[in-house]
């Protein structure tokens, strides 16, 4: 019986402890941001040989992770941030579901909103090495000696040309690039460096609803990136672009493309 | 200690620094909660006399929060569960069974056998290559069937996420129970046929007639009942505590030492796309376990015979011939290399992936240099490297006295 008793107490003790749902919005509306990935139109199905980028080449998707950052909504010529949580940096993996709903905590106060925008990867103030010890952000660790920081996106692809008769790797990272004095990426030569982080806009001219959630639906449209404007061409980056700074100005150049969104409240 | 005394001690330690390295450093609010109420539980269950098991014992004495100290640019969250924080007495003890043979469940002198069997303190907790009774580097158990696996790095386990073995099946995603932690191993590895091959009952029977150990395990876990469940609790506790932070590249990051010319020549190939393009898979500068203890098909074969890879954890095809990365740290010690231990000397390690890999359909695309069989560096480039590899020796973590064979056991004996 005592035992019984000490059990009553102590759950006792916590019952009050757990936390309510916070569902009172006081007029404000709330934001998630749901990721969504694509690839000729359709969803993107990985580790399938089904793509054909504009160079002739098949090409399936084996992984794909990348940082956004600094989301910002504009209205009426003014700016409001929204932090969410770790400082407004969300990681997504593709293949993880529960990173492709972030949910912030921000209440936001209803109306029309002229703009949406995020940074793709980090900018220069917040891609700081050893920032993130801990994973998953940990493995997006970007070597110091090519300017240090974080991979913006990693998508590693298995490509082929036509006939299926090449099949290689190919890792299409993206990050802080490198100006090189010789005509080799050799470390040593190096010169300086290029943040290649780019902002997005992802809608304008929308409206954020009160007293409910509002989802925003971003889409990245995976085959933008070898598409166009700039047609991406795998052989002429051994292996992979994260030494190769026209390599990846030619991915960021398409990547600006590869982003659509809509919103649903 | 009074009770009123000992309430304000408690408190004091949720409240207080050492909490953040308790209950705060464990992942997400429902992670914290549940340490602070097993801790809670506990204390209720010191404090209530009416709730002893037995009412004439005396209440155990609260064991004593271990800290761990995490090294610069470690990561912050630790892999403990919530239902086994670390104890000094925890710790103490778990150290005791490392190094007792009797964890066989056997007494006569050629029927003992324990983790210390092969995880050897000088061999960074692996058996090494050359020991009389391992000579190949094969660890086999009692009845001597050989384990399916060479062994794995026994370094940085408190930062051990995406499971433990090669290929991950001790997770807390395996649906079996039992089959989820550190603490899982010890049930696993008495039992287990190319172990020890011993019997769980007979061994906590063992332990409980054995002078000293049911009063240790009163004091790490309140109760002088000894049981596997609360065996594996201390072991697991003792390994995480094997941390090894301190080789001279561990000292460079911190800005306490200058590597040499082949050193640094080969940091920058270990972290380069276009030289040696290691740090994918196992870390480095913004990583210092040097693993992302992720698994990866890293192109010894293209056909597979192994029972035991990944995919007979995920069912994935993709996953055949897959295994975990190893930490890098303390190569030096732990030859053979590989899980099945093929490669004896790091010269072997650093050939193969510099001309010997080969394709299959489930090669990691990690491994982007396939289409040329490696890497390809020069001879001097390959001497660089590997200079750059042995900076990552910590000969502290082998000569660390707190790790080591315990000069005698509850006992007396030794």
């Amino acid at each position: 019986m005592k035992n019984l008793c000490c059990l009553a107490v102590f759950l006792a003790m916590f019952a009050g402890c757990e936390k309510k749902p916070d569902t009172v919005y006081h007029g404000y509306g709330k934001l998630q941001i749901a990721f969504h990935h694509a690839a000729e139109g359709n969803p993107l199905q990985f580790d399938t040989m089904i793509y054909h980028s504009a160079a002739m080449y098949n090409y399936k998707v084996a992984d794909l992770q990348y940082i956004i950052s600094g989301v910002t909504l504009y209205r009426n010529g003014g700016e409001f941030v929204l932090p969410g949580t770790g400082g407004g940096i969300h990681y997504v993996d593709a293949r993880i579901p529960s990173t492709r709903l972030w949910v912030t905590d921000q209440s936001i106060a209803p109306g029309t909103f002229d703009s949406l925008s995020f940074t793709f990867g980090l900018n220069a103030a917040e891609n700081l090495s050893n920032r993130f010890p801990d994973p998953p952000l940990r493995d997006m660790a970007w070597p110091d000696i090519l300017g240090g920081g974080y991979h913006y996106m990693k998508m590693n692809l298995v490509y082929g040309n036509s006939s299926g008769t090449v099949i290689e790797p190919f890792m299409f990272h993206l990050g802080i690039g490198q100006l090189y004095s010789s005509s080799l990426p050799n470390p040593d030569s190096i010169t300086g460096y290029v943040q290649n982080f780019f902002r997005v806009t992802l809608l304008k001219r929308f409206i954020i609803a009160g007293s409910r959630i509002n989802t925003i639906n971003c889409t990245m449209q995976v085959d933008h990136w070898f598409d166009g404007p700039e047609s991406f061409n795998f052989d002429d980056y051994p292996g992979g672009i994260m030494q190769s700074q026209p390599g990846m100005q030619k991915a960021c150049a398409n990547g600006r493309k590869a982003f659509s969104g809509t919103i649903s409240n | 200690m009074p009770l009123k005394k000992l309430v304000i001690s408690r408190i004091q330690f949720f409240r207080g620094r050492t909490v953040s390295r308790a209950c705060l450093m464990f992942k997400g609010k429902t992670g914290r909660l549940t340490c602070f109420m097993g801790w809670m539980a506990w204390l209720l269950m010191m404090l209530t006399p009416g709730c002893n098991k037995n009412p004439g014992e005396p209440a155990a004495a609260l064991p004593t929060p271990y800290t761990i100290t995490i090294p610069r640019y470690f990561p912050g969250n630790l892999d403990i569960p919530a239902d086994n924080p670390m104890t000094v007495e925890g710790v103490t003890l778990g150290r005791y069974l490392f190094y007792d043979g009797r964890l066989s469940g056997r007494t006569q002198p050629d029927s003992l056998m324990c983790c210390a069997t092969c995880h050897v303190q000088a061999h960074s907790f692996e058996c090494g290559i050359g020991d009389p009774r391992f000579p190949d580097g094969h660890p086999y158990g009692l009845t001597g069937i050989y384990t399916a696996h060479f062994m794995m790095p026994m370094i940085n386990l408190v930062w051990t996420n995406h499971g433990y073995l090669w290929n991950g099946l001790v997770a807390p995603e395996n649906p079996l129970a039992g089959v989820k932690t550190l603490e899982d191993l010890a049930w696993i590895v008495i039992t287990s046929p190319s172990e020890i091959h011993g019997d769980t009952a007979k061994v906590a029977a063992l332990f409980q007639t054995i002078p000293g150990y049911p009063a240790l395990f009163k004091k790490a876990f309140g109760s002088d009942h000894v049981t596997v469940r609360n065996m594996g609790r201390a072991l697991a506790q003792f390994i995480r505590t094997l941390i090894s932070g301190d080789s001279r590249f561990d000292r460079f990051l911190r800005g306490e030492y200058q590597l040499t010319n082949a050193e640094r020549s080969g940091y920058v190939l270990f972290m380069t796309e276009q030289g040696g393009d290691c740090f994918h898979c196992h870390g480095g500068d913004g990583n210092p376990l040097f693993t992302t203890n992720l698994y990866y098909n890293n192109g010894k074969d293209s056909v597979f015979s192994d029972p035991g890879d990944r995919r007979s954890v995920t069912d994935n095809p993709l996953d055949l011939g897959a295994y975990k990365a190893p930490t890098l740290r303390n190569l030096a010690f732990r030859a053979p290399y590989m899980h099945d231990g093929r490669f004896k000397t790091l010269d072997e390690v650093l050939a193969f992936y510099n001309a010997q890999l080969v394709w299959s359909p489930s090669i990691s695309p990690l491994m982007h240099h396939i289409g040329t069989h490696g890497v390809h560096l020069t001879p001097p480039q390959l001497s660089d490297l590997k200079a750059f590899l042995l900076s990552l020796t910590d000969s502290s973590f082998v000569s660390n006295p707190a790790f080591s064979k315990p000069s005698s056991f509850p006992d007396g004996s030794k």
